[in-house]
């Protein structure tokens, strides 16, 4: 510890501690330009200059660490003088286009001049002008660089947090111009996260350009509904509105950190797709109609359904809220009296179930943070870089600080791979081969090989090796499992048996759930699963989930079924199925926000709300809950789903007596001992981690289920086969490629589409195929090309991805004009397709005449 | 597309650095090399053998006042007019050449023959005034020195 004295006030602080962080502790603040917390350090504005008692010179306070006994002034006539002239000269050459700028009323230079900076200048010099028009730099990114400061906090955070590094400074001196490649279109996230960073107007997101003025905007703090990280943002509208999405730097998970998504989805809100009012299948055509109506005809169907005994289901987006899904399977198991109910369909009911108890959800949460303190992280099942997005720039950031090992089991090239000690690519579905590897090194400690990406094939497990050093010379281990294991009945008996390995060797084991949807643990949570109650009892009697459903339609049993947030037609591995297994439900019940494909076929539609337009909270992938506030109320006869599930429920005879998403919370916290200690009204921006709570015996069942190894995956009505997953066997030379799907990075599920912002960077679907197959194939980068399946067949822009593995294609699920589920065929695991260049360009001609020296 | 004499060129430099960074300077001037000054193409392809992102290879070629950012003449005039030269008639130097040229600093001349410009210190101080052109270094320079290698320059 160390004693220090500024502006002649004692602290003591930790040994290191910056000046600049000491003198904050002790309630004085310094002006800041180019430093930021989270970046590395540059001290290239000199605005935060002090002095030090003894030093001649003045010091920068972000870079220089205190010292025992040192006596600092912040604000003595030399220093006052210094940082007004500082900030003099940065104001030498900025254009003071403060009217017109974007920035102009939460602008860092403006707020650091108005307290700190000069009250005149004797500048009378012609400014230094690098444009005249504004570079167009991304879909979402625009820049005037004339503003620049130069502070290059864009650069570092594109370097250093996202890891995409096309921001650089370009010149020297005072022309120096931070910007991207020859001032052209960037080739990276459109993450938007240089915007946040920027202290002025230089860099600007185009859909917000003159849109509104900051104070004009009225904005509530909520969480990211994209992916499973569960990032706080903060979304500002105006006239009812929805005109921009930010992140407060000292909030949440991600400080400030967004992805493209996050920061630029917010427009489906806004869409004129939107549905506004109820609507109910008359003479066979879809019309619109009224609540009452509405209500009235699910009660006569529901009612009509229960009657003749025929099987109900529901199937529920892990997009609702806790309460929303908390209710709504409580509408099904109480009112309609069934287990039939899942929250996604894109997933293997039995694996789920594993996943949960191996992963230990019930035992609460754990705070990435504290995942990320371990000495090595595996990341296996998960396509992080792209599904995602924060968790990545989070691991990205904290690697760059402190040695963390990481280790990646994917069979795609991941962004993370350049901030891994070990990428290990293998066959999609034999992940269990890859870690039952290691775990034989592990045991064996064979000779280790020393390749940093190594490809596994059959024959070579190289990589393994490596990977298997490195755990065990680690104290502490980490696993990131991702939700792409759910995709295959694969037995994940593999991962209980490497974490009992890891944990008899005296290590630290930490498993830490990757999950691509915002409230995917929720929903577990919730009970929203066939075999698991609120809290993660287990049923009496198991129902079906939602490949059961659809198998169960199939053959004509399914009477009634009720669809909310998904899209079950272009979820389903195998949507010719699904097709056909919706036109035989008798009555089908469709809530969403759109028009889908799967409410298309419904007999009613009930619209939904987005997620400014409610509360509730939200459990993301850490086991953090955190809060959904409303920003206004929806438009149109709109209503939010929580209150829908209430009227449906009363409709059948069931009174829920919930006037409120609080009121709901109350009785999840009775059910559910994880939210026991959580306070809905205490939420605030970090949220509250899930607490392991709850005596044995209501855990006895599933305590005794986990005690045993996970059982065979193949349940009754399942739609895959057992050992389908795994892929790696027999070749087709007719379909030599292994198709794999997930999220794009700009895209996820299928709500991103209708937001125009994401359309506008990535509108149509692509093929991601490794370099090597490219090059066998004589595919270049935006090719268009046909993959074809077994019983599909599409044609797609073709993307090269450097480091995935060979014999693998992916193609993200997202999309809407190729239907990635018609590839897949029931219970068959990852479906096998053929890659066909249609105009094959010939090898280029290398032999052009030498330029002149 | 680079030739394969430079592509093999920027290999082998590769085997020579300590890192790939560290070698998109000499890349760069085979670069220069090939297409008489850097253009995006080369910037590029420099990227891509060495696998560093593009942005670095710019912010490189944009710092160095080495680099030609835009195509040259046959003969690259460079004049240093850093102190020591310009305390020996450096700058006057300039002044001759650009009368004689009909051009002036950073201009080309319209049959692409010679481009002028005045550059830092070469680290020739010890026969200042001094200028580059091309590769080659030429010393105490005067009015009719400057005369007589511009003549002998075809």
């Amino acid at each position: 510890m160390s004693t220090v004295k500024i502006n002649g006030k004692e602290i003591t602080v930790d040994d290191g501690t910056l000046i600049l962080d000491a003198a904050r502790m002790a309630g004085f603040e310094i002006p800041t330009m180019c430093y930021h917390a989270r970046l590395s350090k540059l001290a290239s504005c000199r605005v935060c200059l002090v002095e030090i008692v003894g030093q001649k010179k003045l010091q920068p306070s972000c870079v220089t660490p205190v010292m025992h006994n040192m006596e600092v002034l912040t604000e003595s006539p030399v220093v006052k003088s210094a940082r007004s002239s500082m900030i003099e000269l940065l104001l030498a050459n900025h254009p003071l286009d403060c009217p017109v700028c974007d920035k102009g009323g939460e602008c860092e230079l403006q707020d650091v001049t108005f307290k700190f900076g000069p009250r005149n200048s004797p500048f009378a010099e012609w400014k230094r002008r690098f444009n005249e028009e504004d570079y167009i730099l991304s879909p979402v990114i625009v820049q005037n660089t004339n503003r620049c400061i130069q502070c290059k906090r864009c650069v570092r955070i594109c370097a250093e947090v996202v890891g995409a590094g096309v921001l650089g400074s370009i010149g020297r001196g005072a022309e120096t111009e931070e910007t991207s490649f020859v001032k052209g279109y960037l080739d990276c996230d459109h993450c938007g996260n240089c915007i946040e960073v920027c202290p002025v107007g230089s860099l600007m997101s185009r859909p917000y350009r003159y849109k509104s003025r900051p104070w004009d905007l009225k904005g509530v703090d909520t969480v990211c509904t994209y992916c499973g990280t569960g990032c706080q943002l903060t979304v500002q509208a105006r006239d009812g509105e929805v005109l921009r999405v930010i992140s407060k730097p000292d909030s949440g998970i991600n400080n400030e950190t967004l992805c493209a998504r996050g920061r630029f989805g917010y427009s489906f809100i806004n869409s004129h797709e939107r549905l506004v009012t109820p609507m109910v299948r008359v003479n066979g055509v879809l019309e619109p109609s009224t609540w009452d109506e509405a209500i009235k005809v699910i009660r006569q169907g529901l009612t009509g359904a229960i009657k003749i005994g025929e099987k109900i289901g529901g199937i529920a987006s892990s997009r609702f809220t806790n309460e929303e899904l908390y209710l709504f399977q409580k509408l099904m198991r109480v009112a309609l009296k069934t287990n039939n109910i899942d929250s996604s369909s894109r997933w293997h009911t039995g694996t789920v179930r594993d996943y949960v108890d191996i992963m230990g959800l019930k035992n609460g949460g754990v705070s990435i943070y504290d995942a990320l303190k371990a000495d090595s992280l595996l990341i296996i099942g998960s396509g992080i870089s792209d599904e995602n997005p924060v968790t990545d720039y989070i691991i990205r950031r904290l690697s760059s600080y402190r040695k963390m090992n990481i280790i990646i089991v994917s069979p795609r090239g991941l962004r993370l791979d350049s901030s891994a000690a070990v990428s290990i690519r293998h066959r999609p579905g034999t992940e269990a081969e890859v870690i039952g590897e290691i775990s034989k090194v592990i045991e064996k400690s064979k000779d280790v090989s020393k390749d940093k990406i190594a490809s596994v094939t059959s024959a070579d497990w190289g990589g393994t090796g490596s990977a298997a050093e490195l755990i065990k010379t680690s104290n502490s281990v980490s696993i990131a499992v991702g939700n792409d294991l759910l995709r295959t009945p694969l037995q994940l008996s593999f991962l209980k048996t490497f974490v009992e390995l890891l944990k008899g060797l005296g290590k630290d084991v930490r498993l830490f759930p990757v999950l691509d949807r915002a409230n995917q643990r929720g929903a577990w949570d919730m009970g929203v699963h066939p075999g698991i109650l609120p809290g993660y009892r287990h049923t009496d009697e198991e129902g079906l989930g939602c490949d059961g459903i659809i198998e169960a339609a199939l053959k004509g049993e399914v009477g009634a079924l009720y669809v909310a947030g998904e899209d079950i037609i272009s979820d389903f591995p195998d949507g010719g199925a699904a097709k056909e297994a919706l036109s035989k439900v008798k009555f089908l019940i469709v809530q969403d926000i759109f028009l889908t494909g799967t409410a298309k076929m419904a007999n009613v539609v009930l619209p939904g709300a987005s997620f400014v337009e409610k509360e509730g909270t939200f459990t993301n992938q850490e086991g953090r809950v955190q809060r959904l506030r409303r920003l206004y109320k929806p438009h149109g006869d709109v209503k939010a789903d929580w209150e829908i599930f209430v009227l449906v429920g009363e409709a059948v005879g069931h009174s829920f007596h919930f006037g409120s998403v609080s009121e709901v919370f109350e009785e999840i916290r009775e059910v559910a001992p994880m939210y026991r200690e959580i306070n809905f009204y205490g939420l605030n921006g970090d949220g509250a981690i899930l607490q392991a709570a709850g005596s044995a015996d209501l855990y006895g069942r599933l305590n005794k289920s986990t005690s045993t190894p996970p059982s065979p995956t193949l349940e009754k009505g399942g739609v895959f086969q057992k050992g389908a997953g795994n892929s790696g066997g027999g070749e087709d030379p007719e379909y030599p490629f292994t198709l794999i799907t997930g999220n794009h990075l700009y895209h996820s599920g299928r709500l991103s589409l209708k937001a125009d912002t994401l359309r506008d960077i990535l509108s149509e679907a692509i093929v991601e195929i490794s370099e090597e197959d490219a090059n066998d194939l004589r595919i270049n980068e935006g090719d268009k090309v046909r993959v074809k399946g077994k019983r599909y067949e599409a044609a797609l822009t073709a993307k090269i991805n450097k480091g995935s593995m060979r014999g693998v294609v992916f193609i993200p699920e997202n999309f809407d004009d190729v239907h990635v589920n018609m590839f897949f065929t029931k219970g068959e695991g990852y479906p096998k397709v053929r890659v066909i260049h249609p105009h094959p360009i010939p090898p280029p001609y290398r032999g052009r005449e030498k330029g002149r020296g | 597309m680079l030739s394969e004499v430079a592509v093999n060129e920027i290999k082998d430099i590769t085997t020579r650095y300590p890192t790939k960074r560290s070698c998109v300077m000499p890349a760069l001037y085979v670069i220069q090399k090939e297409y008489g000054y850097i253009t995006e193409e080369g910037m590029r392809e420099v990227a891509r053998i060495l696998g560093v992102r593009p942005v670095i290879v710019f912010e490189v070629s944009t710092f160095y006042t080495m680099y030609n950012k835009k195509p040259v003449g046959k003969y690259h005039v460079q004049v240093c007019t850093n102190i020591a030269c310009s305390l020996l008639n450096g700058e006057h130097i300039v002044k001759v050449i650009s009368r004689k040229l009909g051009i002036k600093v950073k201009e080309t001349t319209t049959d692409k023959k010679f481009t002028l410009s005045t550059v830092e210190c070469l680290g020739s101080c010890g026969t200042a005034p001094m200028m580059q052109v091309n590769d080659r270094y030429y010393e105490n320079l005067s009015d009719d020195k400057v005369e007589e290698i511009l003549n002998g320059l075809k």
